[in-house]
């Protein structure tokens, strides 16, 4: 017997599916957003940073949308192409194009939404492949997040999102919170021991209605996932008194609960089966209830038309991947008191999310079309401003797969990877790269706000051997390898600077380096590994910019 | 005679734990010692029997080894000291510091007139059970493990013959001597007996628990814990070794993975048929051997690890000093029909596991 | 954020006094100024006892009771004062030490347990707290040490967690020794000599100057901060080469791997590492307890009294805190296979030397060792006693977002008691 959530769960993915075909052209969305962005940047009288040069342009947007450096054979496809001004907007487009529709892309997103749902801390391989998989077909962000709540009811019976549930189980207040902040932009740990001190949005209630929608949420021994009867959160305000707010969600909507119709008898033997299933590693699961909390909260963040947290937070987020702070920031303040920079765009964006379908490729799209995501970076006038007017790009650290990647990819001789570059090759190419950056990836740290960089990195780089042995070897299929069959100083420098740095090195650049190889007449194939090796620990390779 | 079924037929519980014991002849009598510092008797022949205390200023932290001398006790403690008891009187009547150091063991030669004991002082001291002289001191066992921590001297035996002895420690590490000359004759190393854990928790776990030798004195049985993944718990299998000790040829090398923990006492048959082992981890484990081929013959547990067993004359009852308590179990010695063996086995095996936080 | 780094305004106050003496002694004037002097130079080693050591069997020995198991107590050199017969060296050098014998921290599970004793309080979902090593390396570091500031050595393997700076940034992460005595990467690479390793560090720098400059970002600094750096720390690599001490000494600290990393630690305090962390593990004895920390307790004894005795005989005793600390004690009661489980409501730890009042007990705990009954301390409250002893407010306040955050947990208190 199907459950009725069962039912409007399908009925929503037949929805949205409808939904999505009648999205809107990436480029009128494009636009919408650099009419909010420009609007206020007329009122605050600031002129923002110049658009960035086509390599730059490259270089940022690869590394956004297929998660590494481009390789110089992309660098040189896109660059040769004819270059007038009409015609600059056009080829932006079509790599875009390209770029999103990549295996890459699929890899790329998969690798973000890892580090945001787990911080890559699920070792069982279904996890990540469950997420390739969505971001493959890319699946609607409403369908994945009822699937990975609902991991019991998905259509295809599919229990590898479970592992989202499962790794914070033991941890309620964690579970809780994981919730409200990854998923709907709201950070109420706060007001977990009293009413939130500086946001009257929230109090007490609202986080332990909060949690009363997993309070009944337990793991099996055997390790399925299942829900209690019963059971609510109580907590003592700070006046003493005991307080059960039951099912409450952020918008302070709250849930009746439905009576048991089960007899005491049948209530006591479903508690002992729960109980069996806890301690006892052969148990299958026990029966679930008609009603389940969890699957309320689902259909409560979904429905929410009110506040749409869910499709605010989910918008404000991608922002931030792509410019380094939200439209709302910090971005777990989704509140009254923490307004939007942008409100009506803020607004705009969440309605076209809605309308398709929680097409995270469609908003990305748009996105990385407008004019305000193609500002230059080193204007140091804009630099300035307010860095919420979006005036200017900021700089932001790679994570840690999008370096180890564009590692592997630098130090690849570019003439073996061209070989590689037809769709086919290279989406086998990808699935290496991916494996083959795990292990470097692991040794780096996820950035975070106001992120530094540690100094075991800088020694990393610097001495270890790895490093050394593997990417700057001087073979044949590595870059040290290609520049050695070079002649010419000037032709190797140009091509180093464009396999690390994807661009063209300017005259004093030259010079330096070509000074550092005159030192080192006799070592030449040791002064070109010191030249790549100080390419690629510059901060220019470190960020994206 | 093969033990065919074994009864738990008596258990009083109590708060401390209990290490030593030591019975009268028909073991409706029992005296033990443990953690309280007290030396009681304690009368099985009773409903409800009661603790009665012996009197006088006697150790001052664990009694870990008992011997009875006619109406005499003498114990054995990590106060160091070794204190002789009145049976009749239930009172102290001799008290010396023995050693530095904890006192692990004590065993007497079989003629009665001599005392062994070991202690963490790394010595094996002799001395004249009557007078409490102190005739010799025996210098063998490291001060330090191979890792630079102090070691630990467990377990000491004297042949039914009395003419040999052996001492082992933590390392796995026995020596046997003559025990008239005390002159050192062989020496054993069973090196399993020692679990160093150098990566996962930088200390160690296990030791030499208990020696025997056989009743022909030709041989001796060492026991211990063998290897161990996590040195938290006691969740190694209970191993016996068995050595012709003039050889240092091992005979059998035994590991039980059913019941876990330390051997803390081997008891031969007088026949030479069967070796009685008992320990245990959290809880406890009796285990007969078959002496010739290292089989189990039968295999018990209860709750309470295991310090010490006493078996009563006729080889039919045994008394166990346990953590918390003091059980008693009979033995029945018709020959074993295999089937019913392999039951009680299995039903055996349904007793706790450790507690594995 | 908003972290205003004190040390690199007297810095930079005290280049700015080759100009202008007036305007140093203008800022030294100002609380805040005085407080930075009054923690300038100091140090800590934090001797981490990793799976909970048993306060019976340490410093709070309750000889005699059904819980005492079979120990004794020996007098130590202050009168009235008894610890256990385990550390008999310890025993006559409490002069400089402060025990606290009412630790109450209530969390008796390994990875909460760490995570309270780590931070000086709870998780909390949202906000990343820094632990102890990363907030002592911001109070007392400077930020272009040439030096590290935080050392962490944790060689067992079994507990082992590296932690967090948490919001205080990855700048302040530990160099982790977890398989050898010196820190990952601090060595030159034989595949390079020191020379081309200098002039590709500063090929390196000159191809990254000018995006630097004119990108002007945080954290495109803390990237340039980081590789400026690198070759101080390789020429710190002797620090943790003992060798280079005299026989006598390294004889002094013995053998064991806990005694050679006392040593290091003391190298690297003399050479100005505010932070270091020695971790002892693993004191998780379930099953025999009382042979385990004959074991551990030996060497706990030996290297925490050489360390003590060392740094005496250096004067560098007042000025570097020692602490002896793990995530729980262990429970009185004694389990079947003789040994102590997790237990955190009445536990001891101690401190030594800089700002502690020597030959101090504080707390009690009942005659079994159930309960505290004198003198309850929580985390939060011993985190607050080792920043005052350091010169540093407890009062004090972080700026997370728009959030402030005290340094240490709200409503804790420093320990006046056990303070100099």
């Amino acid at each position: 017997m199907r459950s009725p959530i069962f039912l409007s769960f399908a009925l929503s993915v037949l929805l949205n599916a409808a939904a999505r075909t009648e999205a809107s052209d990436p480029q009128t969305l494009a636009d919408r957003i650099d009419h909010h962005i420009n609007e206020r940047l007329r009122a605050e009288g600031v002129s923002p940073a110049a658009i960035v040069a086509d390599e730059t342009f490259l270089r940022r947007v690869t590394l956004d949308l297929a998660g590494r450096i481009p390789t110089t054979t992309e660098r040189t496809n896109f660059l040769s192409q004819k270059e007038d001004e009409a015609n600059s907007q056009v080829r932006r487009r079509g790599l875009v194009e390209k770029l999103i529709h990549s295996p890459d892309y699929a890899y790329h997103t998969r690798n973000q939404l890892d580090i945001l749902l787990l911080l890559r801390s699920e070792h069982n391989a279904t996890w990540r492949e469950y997420l390739l998989e969505a971001t493959n077909e890319n699946r609607g962000w409403d369908q994945m997040f009822r699937e990975i709540f609902q991991p019991e009811d998905t259509l295809s019976g599919d229990v590898r999102p479970v592992s989202y549930l499962k790794k914070q189980l033991n941890d309620l207040d964690a579970l809780t919170n994981g919730a409200s902040v990854k998923w709907l932009g709201v950070n109420i740990a706060c007001a977990k021991c009293h009413d939130h001190p500086l946001v009257d949005d929230w109090t007490q209630d609202h986080y332990y209605g909060m949690t009363s929608f997993f309070k009944r949420t337990f793991r099996t021994k055997k390790g399925f996932l299942s829900e209690r009867f019963e059971g609510l959160p109580k907590y003592t305000d700070i006046y003493g008194d005991e307080q059960q707010p039951g099912l409450m969600f952020l918008t302070g909507q709250k849930v009746d609960i439905p009576p048991l119709e089960i007899d005491e008898p049948a209530l006591k033997k479903l508690q002992e089966a729960i109980k069996k299933s806890e301690q006892d590693d052969k148990s299958d699961p026990p029966p679930r209830p008609d009603f389940r909390p969890r699957s309320e909260f689902v259909e409560l963040a979904l429905r929410d038309e009110k506040n749409r947290f869910f499709a605010k937070n989910l918008v404000n987020r991608t922002w931030a991947r792509l410019f380094g702070r939200g439209l709302v920031h910090p971005l777990d303040q989704l509140h009254s008191q923490n307004p939007a920079s942008h409100p009506e765009l803020l607004e705009e964006l969440a309605s076209g999310v809605v309308e398709s379908g929680y097409d995270v490729r469609h908003l990305t799209q748009a996105i990385v079309l407008s004019k305000a995501y193609a500002r230059a970076g080193n204007d140091t006038e804009t630099q300035a401003c307010p860095p919420d007017l979006f005036a200017v790009s900021v700089p932001r650290p790679l994570a840690p797969r999008q370096l180890s990647l564009s590692l592997r990819i630098a130090g690849q001789n570019p003439v073996k990877l061209q070989e590689k570059s037809d769709p086919d090759s290279w989406s086998v190419e990808r699935e290496k790269l991916e494996k083959g950056s795990e292990a470097i990836a692991k040794k780096l740290l996820i950035p975070n706000d106001g992120f530094q960089i540690p100094v075991t990195e800088a020694l990393w780089f610097s001495n270890n051997l790895s490093l050394q042995n593997d990417l700057l070897r001087p073979s044949n299929d590595r870059l040290v390898g290609y520049l050695k069959k070079l002649e010419a100083d000037d032709e190797v420098v140009s091509a180093a600077f464009a396999s690390v740095l994807s661009r063209t090195p300017d005259a004093a650049e030259k010079s330096a380096i070509q000074q550092y190889f005159a030192e080192r007449g006799d070592r030449r194939e040791e002064a070109l590994k010191q030249v790549v090796w100080a390419l690629l620990a510059t901060p220019e390779f470190r960020f994206n910019h | 005679m093969i033990p065919a079924t074994l009864k738990k037929t008596n258990e009083w519980k109590s708060s401390d734990i209990v290490f030593c014991l030591e019975h009268m002849a028909e073991m409706e009598r029992v005296w033990f010692a443990g953690s309280d510092f007290n030396v009681y008797q304690y009368d099985l022949s009773l409903e409800k029997p009661e603790r009665q205390p012996f009197d006088g200023e006697g150790h001052t932290s664990y009694v870990t080894g008992m011997v009875r001398q006619g109406n005499i006790l003498i114990t054995c403690g990590y106060d160091g000291q070794l204190c002789w008891w009145s049976i009749d009187e239930r009172r102290l009547t001799r008290k010396i510091a023995a050693h530095e150091r904890w006192g692990r063991a004590i065993t007497t030669s079989p003629d009665g007139s001599k005392l062994y004991t070991v202690a963490d002082d790394m010595l094996c001291k002799v001395w004249d059970s009557t007078t409490g002289e102190l005739l010799e001191t025996l210098q063998e066992h490291a001060l330090q493990t191979p890792h630079h921590y102090p070691s630990m001297l467990y377990a000491v035996a004297a042949s039914p013959d009395g003419k040999w002895l052996a001492t082992g420690d933590r390392i796995g590490h026995t020596a046997i001597w003559n025990a008239d000359s005390l002159e050192k004759v062989a020496e054993i190393e069973t090196p399993v007996m020692y679990t160093w854990d150098p990566r996962a928790r930088r200390h160690s776990i296990g030791g030499i628990r208990s020696l025997a030798f056989s009743p022909d004195n030709n041989e001796i049985a060492i026991g211990g814990i063998g290897k161990i993944g996590n040195i938290d718990h006691l969740g190694g299998p209970a191993r016996l070794e068995v050595f012709d000790w003039r050889n240092a040829t091992q005979r059998l090398e035994i590991e039980d993975n059913k019941k876990k923990g330390l051997i803390e006492q081997i008891i031969w048959s007088p026949g030479k048929e069967w070796i009685l082992t008992a320990g245990g981890d959290n809880n406890g484990f009796l285990t007969f051997y078959n002496a010739e081929t290292g089989d189990v013959l039968h295999q018990d547990g209860q709750t309470g690890h295991i310090h010490e067993v006493s078996v009563g004359p006729n080889f039919d009852e045994l008394v166990v000093a346990a953590h918390e308590r003091l059980t008693k179990w009979t033995m029945q010695s018709e020959p074993p029909k295999p089937a019913s063996d392999e039951t009680s086995k299995e039903e055996s095996n349904s007793s706790e596991k450790p507690d594995n936080n | 954020m908003n972290l205003l780094n004190r040390r690199s305004m007297l810095k930079a106050a005290g280049t700015s006094a080759a100009a202008s003496n007036m305007a140093a002694v203008e800022l030294l004037s100002q609380p805040a100024m005085a407080d930075e002097l009054a923690r300038s130079g100091k140090n800590v080693i934090l001797l981490w006892l990793a799976g909970g050591a048993s306060q019976l069997e340490t410093w709070d020995p309750k000889p005699g009771r059904p819980t005492g198991g079979p120990f004794a107590k020996i007098q130590t050199s202050l009168p009235g004062v008894e610890i256990s017969e385990l550390l008999p060296k310890m025993s006559t050098r409490l002069d400089e030490t402060a025990i606290i014998r009412s630790l109450n921290t209530k969390i008796a599970d390994h990875g909460q347990g760490y995570f309270l004793m780590d931070r000086g309080r709870r998780a909390e979902p949202g906000i990343e707290y820094p632990h102890l090593g990363a907030i002592l390396a911001h109070e007392l570091g400077q930020i272009d040490s040439k030096v590290p500031d935080y050392v962490s050595m944790y060689t067992s393997t079994e507990g082992r967690r590296q932690g967090s700076a948490g919001f205080l940034g990855a700048r302040y992460n530990p160099m982790f020794l977890t398989d050898k005595m010196i820190p990952e990467d601090i060595q030159l690479p034989e595949s390079i000599s020191d020379t081309d390793h200098r002039d590709r560090a500063a090929l390196r720098k000159t191809l990254s100057q000018r995006f630097a400059q004119r990108m002007n970002h945080a954290g495109v600094g803390s990237h340039e901060n980081a590789y400026e750096r690198v070759r101080g720390l390789m020429a710190s690599d002797y620090l943790f080469d003992i060798d280079r001490e005299p026989t006598a000494m390294r004889d002094a600290y013995g053998p064991t791997q806990f005694g050679q990393q006392c040593l290091v630690a003391r190298r690297l305090v003399e050479a100005g590492v505010p932070f270091v962390k020695v971790a002892r593990a693993w004191w998780d004895s379930h099953g025999q307890n009382f042979e385990t920390h004959r074991e551990l307790c030996a060497d706990l004894d030996h290297c925490m009294s050489t360390l003590l005795d060392d740094l005496k005989q250096r004067g560098m005793l007042e000025t570097t805190l020692v602490i002896t600390l793990g995530e729980f004690g262990r429970t009185p009661k004694i389990n079947g296979s003789l040994g102590r489980d997790h237990f955190a409501n009445a536990w001891s730890c101690t401190l030594s030397g800089c700002g502690i009042r020597g030959g101090t007990v504080f707390g009690k705990t009942d005659a079994d060792g159930q309960t505290v009954t004198e003198g309850e301390m929580n985390a939060g409250d011993l985190f607050a006693t080792i920043f005052s002893a350091l010169g540093i407010s407890p009062d004090k306040e972080y700026m997370v977002g728009s959030r402030p955050i005290p340094i240490s947990d709200f409503g804790s208190e420093p320990c006046s008691e056990v303070l100099s």
